[in-house]
């Protein structure tokens, strides 16, 4: 029989009751391990592309832009706590052809690139180094050559398809099978993170050159590296001295946000978090582990400029983004692990180091000489050069492969959850959603993505320029992130049940104070529009119409508040969410934007009309994408409806009253 | 066959089916407007319908009050911020009562008092509710098939019988005509938990109650099976693992990972693989949705986020025996 029994001020009886299986402690190290302190691009991109520009500010300011957004998640989690988080939050907000449109092409499809990424990863950061380091510590030259086969575009495209295939295995066998390898990751990271750091703050700059020659020349670059690649940089013309520049600064954010913008991303594993509905659990999961990774990235950038000066961190950087070779080390650029692991002499150091990390130098640049024997300065390849013992060289590429496996097992995991709630909605075909008896997992969703995955890592590799698209992930998941933040923006009105039973109901601000974050947020996208227009300014009406779209857009969020803004004039209190998530909103919107206009964040902003279609391939790609998802969506819905189902039942609250 | 499916029969009978409300005001409300919302002639509602808990709204002075709500303990003045709350509490499901302090640590210090507190508020919350879908349903034709599931009190369930009721049907233990073509039999009961919950028995005696029902029903294919527990091992009965010998239950970790299983009843699955229904309706595990088929027999779980005040359903196209089509929503 039922008993009931008091707590502190509340009688509850007892009763069946839901259980989550995910700790918040574990979310809070899946959303580190998502935003990738892995994924050091900010150290050479930043450089290379943005001359003047401050790498640890840039990181900072990225860290604090994200921070609103991640409040709005908060909101939003709290609220609605449930798995397939972006789509469920949207859908909820703006209706079903938002939703499914922006997740389907920003997630769904654009991750597919990842996938092929972290193939690419495993073989050429960590397979092929693996056996290079092998054939040269034991003199064997048939396991150089596996290395070398490992390079070339067949071995990577086999190496991606095992990759994707085993992650698929490993997961649908149970999330469980997942998290313990997860932790292992984490703490290995860790450990590798904090051993770059002490190696590169403690390392003597007097010694620094001396070292990183003497790395080279055992890694099969020229003699006196350092000069050689000083020179090579100088004479492409590349300034080793800029003055300071406030707007490669800015451009700098856009760059680390491609780490930071997945702080967020646990919100799609809602249903699966214990207490998801505690505010106090939500803001450690969500923006504790975007501050502190945040803080992470920034000490990086310093310790890496500390090591070799400001001179080197554009040396370094012309090799990933100018392409000079001489400025990397064996085709590996100059990624501040790697410097770590060149300047220590000890094994076990590189061995630290390099389990935790993923480097690429040259990457960007490509400047030949900013590489030893073709190689960029990634830092398992110079942990690999550091060593003489083939046992440290298999453990130094076990953690490697670790991690770039890690990136795979993220993109499954997250989409199949957006993939199944589509499917449950009826946008996605039924088969799309089972869930297997015995496994407890949808295992079709996990198949239709491996499957999906095989065409764009042949592409990856085979297709001249996809590569460059990589970063392109950015741009589209930031559209996501910043929509979700506008979801929150308007849930107080949209939802406003949903709203007004959450946890984050209570918490107010005056709605003046409340405005002028509103509004720093839109002045952030509108400023940002305006000036990289400028990308048009050969094409005036093109230049003029994206700066009046850009003001219309701003207009537009402030037309959905009409009701309110008076009042809020006068000082009536605003909902927290409203003002960040605005706020959120717009600054995240304007660094999508900064990646579809400026030319140094990528090949969506280079805008060249000489030679249509295929001058312009890459924003074909990306608009194309988006209206293949819109287009999907209308198909589905027709189809449904001839079925007798109204797939707007989905997304629409039916009125209580 | 088409990516989405094929074209339904001309002729359909739509049912809306949810469950799992636990007392949420505002979920019910959305329940009994379902029908007019989604064209549906026909609710379910699957059981577990009473509140988990009570919050006492505590009078500290005229029109000043305190009440503990999502762990934070709020202070408010005058009656719009109570009728307020009081409604914010409903929507969570849960029942709420204006007490004085004293009376208050006189509640509190006897268990069996708040026991009789909880059957008192959950009757009349069942009450209003079978006075709400009379008044919204009149006239509509829409019926309303309600049962109970194994967290209510069998007492209180019996507000639901009221014998000038044209709409609401408390429908356990009944063969129902749903339309011409197919039938329904409702089993609130459930499988043993380790809530030790008011109506749970041996999952053996849940067998021998189900084939009693079954064997009045005339074709079984054509029956709509609105069994509370899922079949176990269906996808729609997947939760942690818990420790029965603790109290409240702890989930079971093992290698550091929490363990899953299916919690549903053999019983239940046996009688869906025996008989084969046209439709298996269930509930119980919250965090389970989904919807899955063993045989021909179509079975859904809608799962339920009633403390959010989403009404989680199910929508399904009944026509010549056969599921046409189906459609989970979240209200």
């Amino acid at each position: 029989m039922a008993t009931a029994a008091a707590t502190p001020e509340v009688f509850t009886r007892k009763a069946s009751g839901l259980v989550r299986v995910m700790s918040p402690y574990s979310a809070f190290i899946y959303n580190i391990l998502t935003m990738g302190l892995i994924f050091p691009w900010t150290y050479l991109w930043a450089p290379g592309a943005l001359p003047g520009g401050k790498l640890v500010w840039g990181i900072l300011l990225a860290t604090v832009f994200e921070i609103p957004i991640a409040f709005a998640y908060v909101w939003l989690s709290t609220a609605l706590p449930r798995s397939g988080g972006d789509y469920v939050f949207q859908s909820r907000a703006f209706g079903g052809i938002w939703g499914f449109t922006l997740l389907m092409s920003g997630f769904v499809i654009w991750i597919l690139q990842w996938v092929a990424l972290s193939g690419w990863l495993l073989s050429y950061l960590g397979f092929a180094p693996l056996f290079l380091g092998l054939g040269a510590t034991t003199g064997n030259a048939a396991l150089s050559e596996i290395g070398v086969w490992f390079t070339g575009a067949n071995g990577i495209i086999i190496t991606s398809i095992v990759n994707a295939f085993l992650s698929m295995l490993l997961l649908v066998s149970g999330f469980k099978n997942y998290v313990k390898v997860q932790y292992v990751m984490f703490y290995g990271i860790l450990v590798a993170f904090a051993t770059t750091l002490i190696v590169l703050f403690t390392t003597p700059q007097a010694e620094f050159v001396t070292r990183l020659n003497e790395f080279a020349v055992r890694s099969g670059g020229v003699q006196n590296f350092y000069q050689a690649a000083r020179d090579a940089v100088v004479g492409a013309g590349i300034d080793l001295n800029p003055p300071f520049s406030m707007l490669a600064t800015l451009l700098v954010a856009p760059i680390a946000w491609t780490s930071l913008q997945w702080a967020t991303y646990s919100a799609e594993q809602n249903g699966e978090i214990k207490e998801a509905r505690s505010f106090k659990n939500q803001v450690f999961i969500l923006v504790g582990s975007l501050i502190v990774t945040g803080i992470l990235l920034a000490l990086l950038a310093m310790a890496f400029e500390r090591a070799g000066g400001t001179e080197f961190v554009y040396i370094a950087g012309a090799g990933y983004w100018s392409l000079i070779p001489e400025a990397s080390i064996s085709g590996f650029n100059l990624w501040p692990n790697i410097l770590a692991v060149a300047l220590t002499a000890s094994p076990l150091v590189v061995l630290l180091i390099a389990f935790g990390y993923i480097a690429g130098a040259g990457y960007w640049s490509l400047i030949p000489e900013a590489s030893i024997s073709g190689f960029n300065l990634w830092p398992n390849i110079l942990a690999v050069a550091l060593t003489a013992s083939p046992l440290v060289v298999l453990l130094i590429a076990f953690g490697y492969i670790l991690n770039s496996f890690q990136i795979v097992n993220n993109c499954y995991i997250g989409v199949t959850r957006i993939m199944v709630a589509m499917s449950l909605d009826r946008l996605l075909p039924e088969w799309v959603s089972k869930v297997h008896e015995r496994l407890h997992t949808p295992v079709n969703a996990h198949l239709v993505y491996f499957l999906a995955s095989i065409p764009v890592i042949w592409a990856y590799n085979k297709v001249g320029g996809w590569i460059g698209l990589t970063l392109g992930v950015t741009f589209a998941c930031g559209y996501v992130f910043a929509a979700t933040s506008l979801a929150g923006a308007v849930l107080p009105f949209r939802a406003k049940e949903v709203y007004d039973a959450s946890p984050g109901a209570s918490y107010k601000v005056n709605g003046l104070a409340g405005l002028v974050l509103m509004l720093i947020g839109a002045a952030a996208f509108v400023w940002t529009t305006w000036e990289f227009a400028a990308v048009f300014a050969a094409t005036p009406i093109l230049l003029w119409l994206v700066r009046l779209l850009g003001l219309a857009a701003a207009a537009g969020v402030f037309y959905m508040f009409r009701g309110q803004l008076g009042g809020w004039v006068r000082g009536t209190a605003m909902p927290w969410v409203t003002a960040l998530g605005t706020a959120g909103a717009g600054v995240g919107f304007a660094m999508v934007v900064a990646f579809l206009l400026a030319p140094q964040l990528g090949v969506l902003g280079n805008w060249d009309f000489s030679n249509l279609p295929s001058s312009l391939w890459s924003q074909i790609i990306a608009f194309g994408i988006l209206i293949l998802s819109a287009v999907w969506y209308f198909a589905a819905k027709a189809a449904q409806k001839r079925r007798g189902i109204n797939v707007d039942y989905a997304f629409k609250e039916i009125p209580p009253e | 066959m088409p990516l989405f499916g094929k074209k339904p029969a001309s002729k359909t009978t739509t049912v809306f089916f949810a469950t799992d409300v636990h007392g949420s005001e505002r979920t019910f409300r959305k329940f009994i407007n379902a029908g007019k919302f989604y064209n549906a002639q026909v609710l379910v509602m699957g059981g577990d319908i009473i509140g988990k808990m009570a919050v006492p709204i505590i009078q500290e002075g005229p029109g000043h009050y305190r009440a503990t709500l999502q762990g934070r303990t709020e202070r408010f003045e005058g009656e719009e911020a109570l009728q307020a709350l009081r409604e914010r509490i409903g929507t969570l499901g849960f029942y709420s009562k204006v007490l004085e302090e004293g009376e208050f640590r006189a509640l509190a210090a006897d268990p069996s008092r708040v026991e009789a507190m909880f059957h008192d508020l959950a009757r009349e919350r069942l009450e209003s509710w079978v006075d709400l879908a009379e008044t919204r349903l009149a006239g509509t034709g829409i019926k309303c098939y309600v049962t109970g599931g194994n967290d209510d009190y069998p007492d209180v369930l019996q507000a639901l019988h009221r014998p000038n009721a044209e709409a609401l049907v408390a429908c356990e233990g009944k063969l129902i005509e749903i339309d011409g073509e197919h039938t329904m039999i409702s089993m609130g009961f459930s499988g043993p938990t380790p809530w030790k919950t008011p109506r749970e028995i041996p999952d053996e005696e849940l067998g021998l109650k189900i084939e009693e029902m079954i064997a009045q029903v005339a074709d079984p294919s054509r029956c709509v099976f609105n069994f509370h527990d899922p079949p176990v091992d269906s996808t729609l009965d997947t939760c942690p693992l818990l420790d029965w010998s603790t109290d409240p239950p702890t989930q079971i970790v093992k290698a550091g990972q929490v363990v899953l299983h299916g919690a549903g009843s053999k019983s239940v699955r046996k009688a869906i693989e025996t008989h084969q229904p046209v439709l298996g309706l269930h509930g119980h595990i919250h965090e389970s949705p989904g919807a899955t088929r063993i045989g021909r027999s179509l079975c859904v779980n809608p799962g339920s986020e009633y403390g959010e005040g989403v009404l989680r359903g199910v929508l399904l196209n009944l026509a010549g025996g056969k599921v046409e089509s189906y459609q989970l929503t979240s209200g």
